[in-house]
Order: C-alpha cells, then sequence, then structure tokens
C-alpha cells in the first residue's frame, strides 16, 4: 500500500511500508537537470550535484561525509536530464537521521566556491577518459546529435561549460530550482507511515521555494548518418529513432515490441546476429522514453571487417518485425517484462525509485496489477499499430571506428 | 524471515544448499564451479569463459536456440560469469517458475558442444576480446596481475588472447569440461521463495547420477615480488595506475581486517584516498581492494589520472597506504558500519544471499549466518589490522603503469 500526500510547502511525499525487509530506502528528486543548466554553461548542475554535498548546515564536508557513514547509510547525490536526485539505502533505524542530512544538503548547502576547481578537474578528467569507452562515447556523440537542445547534452557536461562555471552560475541554479513545490520525496521499506510523515514533516515542513520549470522538449534535428574516425578493435553502430511516449496509447506495445528485438537471449538481435552469425558480442535495443518523447536506440559493437553484415542485419530484423511477430514470441516477451516487474521491484530501493518516477510522470503511482494488466491487453495487432506509428525509421545513425559503412536504404529520411 | 540454511552432500560429492524465504517476491538458483582461469594449461588459455558460453549452447535435448526461449518463456534473469578461479551459473525467476528453472539450469550443465555452435560461438568470444581491447584499464588490470602472481597461475588471463582462444579445439574444450566439471568441484544453491523438499529431491534426481571424479587445484601462495613497469599505448587520453603487494587469501581469518583497511583506505567514498585525491580534484577514480583468492590473495591500490599529473597522484596513493595505522578509532567504527550495511542489505535479495553462500562454500567449505560476519566485522580492532598486514602486506610493492604513447 503506499501512501501519498503534500506537505503545505507542496513537497510530495509518497511512503510504502513493506514488511518483510529490515532496510529502508529514500528517493529525493527535484525538478532541474541538465536541461536547466545555462546556455553555455552545460555541466554547471553537474558541479552543483558534487558540490551540495560538501557541507551544509552545522557540518563540514568532511563530517557530513562522516555523518552518513557513522550509521552505514550508502547515498548518492546526482543530477539527470530534468531533474536533482538524491536516494540512499541503510538498515531501517537510521533513516531518521538520513532524512535530517538530506534536509541539510538541499536546504542549507555551504557551497564552498574553493572546492569548485577540484570538481572542475575531475569532470574534465572524466570527459577525457569518455574516449577510453568507446561504446560509451558513440552513445554520448549520438545524443549529441539526434535530440533537441537542451536534450541533446552530453551527461558528461560539455568542456567550456565546466570551465566557464562559477559560484554565480552555480547558487543561481540552486536558488531557481531546489525548492519543495514540485519536489518528490520518497520512502519505502521498513517504516511506518506516521513516524516517516512526523520525520519529513520535521526535516522538510520548512524548507520554501519553488521549483524550476523544465524547458519543453522541441523539434528534433533532421536524421543523419554520421561518422566519427576512430583507431579501435571495435567499431561502434548506434542508431535511435523516435517511439512511443510514456503513458501514450500503444506505449507497452512499443515496450514489447522493442524486447521482441532487443531482449537479450531471446530478442530477434540477439539470435540473427550473435547466435546464428557470431557478428558481436554486444548487441541490444532499448526503449526510453518521458512524457515528452521516446526513443528506440540500438546498438552493436564489432570488428571493421564485419561491421557492414552487422548494420545490415540489425536494420533488417529491425525493419522486418512488422507482419511477423508469433503469438509465442509475444507471449515469452509479455511473460519477461511482467517476470522483470515483479523480480525489479523487490527491494526497499528500488520501490521509492519507482515510486518517484510514476510520481514524476502521472501524478500517482500504479500498481503493479494495473501494470501487469497494460501488459496483458497487448496483441500482435496492437504491436503492428504501434510499428505503423513507429516504424524505426527514420532514423539516426552513428559509427564509430575505422571506415564509414553505406546506409540501408530507407534508414534515414527528411525530418521528423 | 529466511530459514536455516539446508546443506546436503549428494553420494557423487554435489554440494546442496537452500535457504528458504517466503517473504521473497522471486528465487535464485545457481551451480558454483571451482574452476576458471587458473585451472587452465597455456594452450588452454580463455576455455574457461570459453566454455562458460558454450553451456547455452545446447545440450543433449535441446538446442541453443530452444535454451534461449526457454529463459524467455520462463522470465528468468539468467546469466554467468568466469574469473580466474570460480565458474558461476545463475537465474533469478518469480516462484512459479523455479522448478522448471532448476531443471533447464541442471541439464545446461551437461553441454552437448555441438561443434557446429563451438565455431560460431569463438567467434563471439573474439569480439569480446577486442571490445575489452578497446577499454585500456581492463588491458593494465590484466597485464599487471599477469606480471605480478609470475608463475603463480592466478594470473592467468580470463579472456585468453586472440591468438590462444582461436587454436582451442572442441575436443580440448571437451576433455577439460569432463576434468573440472565433476559433481564434486561444484555446488548447487537455492536461495528465496521456492519450494524446499521439491528442490531437494528434484536436485537428487537430476544431479545424483552425474559421475565424479577427483578435481585437484595447487593453493600456494604466489611468490611475492617487486617490480615497476610502464606501459605504452597508442590512442589513449588517460592515465592509470595499479600498485599491489600481499594481501589475505579467501581462507585467512586476516581477510576481515584487511577488508576493512581497504575500506579506510580507499572506498569510493570518505576514505583516505577519496579526500586526498578525488575530493581534491587530481584524480578522477582512487581505490584500495582486498582481492582476496583461493590459497593466496593481495592487495592493491588503483588509480586513473590525466597523464601529467600520474606522478603525483602516484606518490600520494604510496605515503596514503605506506602509513596504514594512520587512521582513528572513529574511522575504523565506520568502516565497520559501511560494511554490514552492505552485508544486510545485499542480503536481502535472493541473488545476494546466493552468491555470498556459494562462494562461501566454494572458498571455505563453511556457512556462516549474516548475524555472525556481522559480529566477526564488529569484533575486528586495530592490532588485529595491524597483525595482519605484518603477516601478508606492505613488505614489498609493485607498481604498473599504462600512459599514451
Amino acid at each position: 500500500m503506499i501512501h501519498s500526500c503534500a506537505l503545505k510547502n507542496g513537497l510530495n511525499v509518497l511512503i510504502e511500508e513493506m514488511s518483510h525487509v529490515e532496510s529502508a530506502s529514500y528517493d529525493l528528486l527535484i525538478p532541474g537537470g541538465y536541461v536547466c543548466d545555462p546556455v553555455g554553461k552545460v555541466g554547471a548542475g553537474l558541479i552543483l550535484s558534487d558540490l551540495i554535498s560538501r557541507g551544509a548546515g552545522s557540518f563540514s564536508s568532511r563530517e557530513l561525509s562522516e555523518a552518513f557513514d557513522d550509521v552505514g547509510i550508502r547515498h548518492g547525490e546526482g543530477i539527470g536530464t530534468d531533474r536533482y536526485g538524491f536516494s540512499g539505502s541503510m538498515v531501517g533505524d537510521a533513516l531518521g537521521r538520513a532524512l535530517e542530512l538530506v534536509s541539510m544538503m538541499v536546504r542549507d548547502p555551504h557551497l564552498p566556491p574553493e572546492e569548485i576547481p577540484n570538481i572542475q578537474s575531475v569532470l574534465l578528467q572524466d570527459i577525457d577518459s569518455l574516449s577510453d569507452n568507446p561504446a560509451r562515447r558513440a552513445m554520448v556523440e549520438l545524443t549529441k546529435r539526434y535530440y533537441p537542445d537542451p536534450y541533446n547534452r552530453p551527461s558528461l557536461g560539455e568542456r567550456d561549460g565546466v570551465v566557464t562555471s562559477d559560484r554565480t552560475t552555480v547558487l543561481d541554479i540552486y536558488k531557481r530550482c531546489f525548492g519543495p513545490q514540485k519536489a518528490i520525496l520518497s520512502i519505502a521499506g521498513k517504516v511506518k507511515r506516521d513516524e516517516v510523515l512526523a520525520l519529513v514533516e520535521k526535516y522538510f515542513g520548512g524548507w520554501s521555494g519553488g521549483s524550476a520549470q523544465v524547458p519543453q522538449f522541441g523539434q528534433s534535428p533532421a536524421h543523419n548518418y554520421y561518422h566519427i574516425p576512430y583507431e579501435s578493435s571495435q567499431v561502434q553502430i548506434a542508431l535511435a529513432s523516435p517511439s512511443v511516449r510514456f503513458n501514450e496509447d500503444g506505449y507497452y506495445a512499443g515496450k514489447i515490441a522493442v524486447s521482441l528485438l532487443g531482449a537479450s537471449m531471446f530478442g530477434r538481435l540477439f539470435v540473427e546476429l550473435r547466435e546464428k552469425r557470431g557478428l558481436c558480442y554486444s548487441v541490444y535495443a532499448r526503449h526510453g522514453s518521458t512524457t515528452s518523447y521516446g526513443t528506440v536506440t540500438a546498438y552493436v559493437g564489432t570488428t571493421p571487417e564485419r561491421a557492414q553484415e552487422s548494420l545490415d542485419v540489425l536494420v533488417n530484423e529491425m525493419q522486418g518485425l512488422s507482419g511477423s511477430v508469433t503469438q509465442d514470441e509475444l507471449d515469452r516477451a509479455k511473460t519477461n517484462l511482467k517476470a522483470a516487474l515483479v523480480m525489479g521491484e523487490e527491494s526497499p530501493g528500488s520501490r521509492a525509485s519507482s515510486n518517484v518516477t510514476d510520481w514524476w510522470f502521472l501524478g500517482r503511482v500504479r500498481p503493479l496489477s494495473e501494470i501487469s494488466a497494460e501488459i496483458d491487453r497487448v496483441t500482435i495487432d496492437s504491436v503492428y499499430e504501434f510499428l505503423a506509428r513507429y516504424p524505426f525509421r527514420p532514423a539516426s545513425l552513428l559509427t564509430l571506428g575505422k571506415n564509414e559503412l553505406a546506409v540501408p536504404t530507407g534508414l534515414i529520411g527528411g525530418g521528423r | 524471515m529466511a530459514s536455516k540454511v539446508h546443506k546436503e552432500i549428494l553420494p557423487n560429492g554435489l554440494t546442496i544448499l537452500a535457504e528458504n524465504n517466503d517473504a521473497n517476491a522471486s528465487a535464485s538458483i545457481g551451480f558454483f564451479v571451482r574452476t576458471g582461469a587458473r585451472d587452465e594449461t597455456d594452450v588452454e588459455s580463455g576455455v574457461s569463459h570459453f566454455l562458460e558460453h558454450m553451456m547455452f549452447k545446447g545440450t543433449p535435448t535441446r538446442s541453443a536456440l530452444d535454451i534461449n526461449l526457454e529463459l524467455g518463456n520462463l522470465g528468468a534473469q539468467a546469466n554467468a560469469f568466469t574469473s580466474e578461479e570460480n565458474t558461476v551459473y545463475y537465474s533469478t525467476v518469480i516462484p512459479e517458475k523455479f522448478s522448471a528453472m532448476q531443471e533447464l539450469l541442471t541439464d545446461m550443465l551437461r553441454p552437448a558442444l555441438d561443434p557446429e555452435e563451438f565455431n560460431m560461438e569463438k567467434k563471439v568470444i573474439l569480439e569480446e576480446i577486442a571490445l575489452y581491447r578497446d577499454r585500456p584499464h581492463f588491458y593494465l588490470f590484466e597485464t599487471s596481475f599477469k606480471d605480478y602472481f609470475g608463475s603463480h597461475p592466478a594470473g592467468n588471463s580470463v579472456l585468453g588472447s586472440h591468438e590462444s582462444v582461436s587454436a582451442i579445439s572442441r575436443d580440448q574444450m571437451k576433455d577439460y569440461f569432463d576434468r573440472r566439471y565433476a559433481p564434486s568441484n561444484m555446488t548447487l544453491v537455492a536461495t528465496g521463495n521456492f519450494p524446499l523438499e521439491q528442490f531437494m529431491a528434484d536436485a537428487r534426481a537430476m544431479c545424483g547420477k552425474w559421475t565424479d571424479h577427483k578435481v585437484g587445484r595447487e593453493v600456494g601462495r604466489h611468490p611475492e615480488k617487486s617490480v615497476y613497469k610502464e606501459y605504452r599505448r597508442k590512442n589513449l587520453t588517460h592515465s592509470h595506475a595499479v600498485l599491489v603487494t600481499g594481501g589475505a587469501s579467501a581462507q585467512d581469518s586476516e581477510r576481515y581486517p584487511l577488508s576493512l583497511l581497504a575500506t579506510i583506505l580507499g572506498d569510493s567514498s570518505g576514505s583516505k584516498l577519496y579526500w586526498e585525491l578525488i575530493d581534491k580534484g587530481l584524480a578522477d577514480s582512487a581505490s584500495v581492494d582486498s582481492d582476496e583468492r583461493d590459497g593466496t590473495g593481495c592487495f592493491m591500490v588503483y588509480v586513473s589520472t590525466s597523464p601529467d599529473r600520474l606522478d603525483e597522484v602516484v606518490s600520494i596513493a604510496k605515503k596514503v597506504v605506506g602509513a596504514p595505522l594512520d587512521f582513528t578509532d572513529a574511522d575504523l567504527e565506520r568502516a565497520k558500519a559501511k560494511i554490514v550495511s552492505r552485508i544486510v542489505l545485499d542480503g536481502e535479495l535472493p541473488m545476494g544471499r546466493l552468491m555470498s553462500l556459494g562462494m562461501e562454500w566454494t572458498y571455505r567449505k563453511t556457512i556462516t549466518p549474516l548475524a555472525e560476519v556481522v559480529r566477526k566485522v564488529r569484533a575486528v580492532t586495530r592490532e588485529d589490522i595491524q597483525k595482519s598486514l605484518e603477516k601478508f602486506s606492505h613488505r614489498e610493492w609493485s607498481e604498473y603503469r599504462l600512459l599514451p604513447e
């Protein structure tokens, strides 16, 4: 059973009592993220998400870190596309301490200017070391070219943005984003609703301020083929095309369609590229979405002499899905999605996090039975209807490696 | 709550461990095979990992595709991994699918090693080797461990090389399988929400017919050494260094004090190295690990930074590990709280329990309740750490660096 309520200052509170665990987790979402970084300062939010734990309330940076560790709270502070996130897990009785420390960070951070150069230095190293992970680099480069600004911003920040951000930049973002109005605090695990509510009221009741308006998702750039020359053992092949949005009609038909292709072991890409042809070790297709956009991403990494065949088979499988889905295959994908749902929700950490996501997108938390029923309703016809609306093309294609590849016919069309 | 751990050793030597917990929403099952890269001869280099892939490629009664589709039908989260000394096959399913999963996984452990599938999968392995060649820090780890352990097989490469894997024949793999996959060298474990009696009965019926023979492994300690080596690679933007010295084995009681010390010195946050290197912006990675292996072990530091800073970063890391006892009682208590919290949180999920039960039995032939592990961690004193250091570590260090050409 999930209890939800809002404090007077607007903070949304979600509490799920779980009987069979000894631990508890929290997940706090604050609207913002890279998309709210000022133009030319991409990376400022990343600096903020690190700086925020370097001293808050009556604690220095080191004291704050030690206060978490003293009671064994495993915690993280981070930034995503459209949000800041604070999460942590612990043995149940440390929850009060955890909420106290988190409230210090979000309400009263010191944001010490002398720490900023240290954070910048690590962020620049992260940007540099991206070349040493070609698969990850390919996805970052594709994101840059596929999405409209500001949704195309790299999660590692941009070099110029990192270097030119200073305390004023960071403080401006903090003031703009860090209010309770649209924030969501989710708690799950071995907890009692009334006790948690009292703690939340104590530590967050006096928090004030508005929330950032996350920018609208705009018009995407025209699709294209991009090749980045790079000396490496393998060629990275990545493509992206539009798909169904979270909660749009046909959302689960889309998830199932992508899983028919991309699931590890039984998905068509794994079977056709890896199992039957031995073309690669890593191949996948994934569905990602928010309430404003959906994307199918597909990837294969392979050695140069097999790159063209890999791309051709990949695209062929994606394009050949419509009209060829069998009932067995559909049932398998549905079973799998439902099992993953049950198994993925077993720990307090995953419950706290998926409750936050539901609330952020839908303003409510769906029971598992509702999602399960949605999955049950998917038929072969509804998968085909999805494919008619989102046929995995036109797509944007990116390769990173020695040579350019020939683009399969019809893959890249005009705009969207 | 979890029941006690049930243990049964079949007449053929297979150990079965089961810990049932009806409160879980899923169940996990796994086979732990005490075999890995260190059990390979030179010409077999990479065969343990290659064989792990072949377990998914067909049995006398199932094709590779059958296995893939059945795993899909069961909604299983199934996988396997190979290390220097273990090969583990595991899966998590919802409770209703547990018995079917048990039957499938058990059948997979008697692979057909079909020649066509063998040749096809070899290509996949060669792609995996190529993938890791593009990730420089993997290269450094592999190369430095090979050098550090020297003639001791604990440093053998798990993936093998392009050449060694290319040269492996199906018959060599069959020999290796026959030699290493005897039931007395394996442990079957189940955790979470599953029918206990039926699991035990099915295990006896399905695995009881496997025939046993004696499987060995040399478990002496590696000789200590102190070397400095520098490797250069083209197309590298970052630099990496590994420092390594002797450490506790998986059987030594000193593993508790030394893991606590590793947490104090090099945990990902709040550790000595964190404050000296990451907090100050000098390095983007810095960690210390107690790497406990079968009969031997090492204690190691890893750092990565930009090439112009590597000297400075390595020298700070050496200073930190060079004064290992320079910590307060509060530092030690915090490290304990971190480790205890990790043990409790991991122990709540069937897969977390499966891994800890399976690994503990494989290495030590013991079963320790979580509460007892927690007690042992809490009992460690500064003197224990000091004694452990005197026994194993910090006499001689080897240093390996990877830099752009």
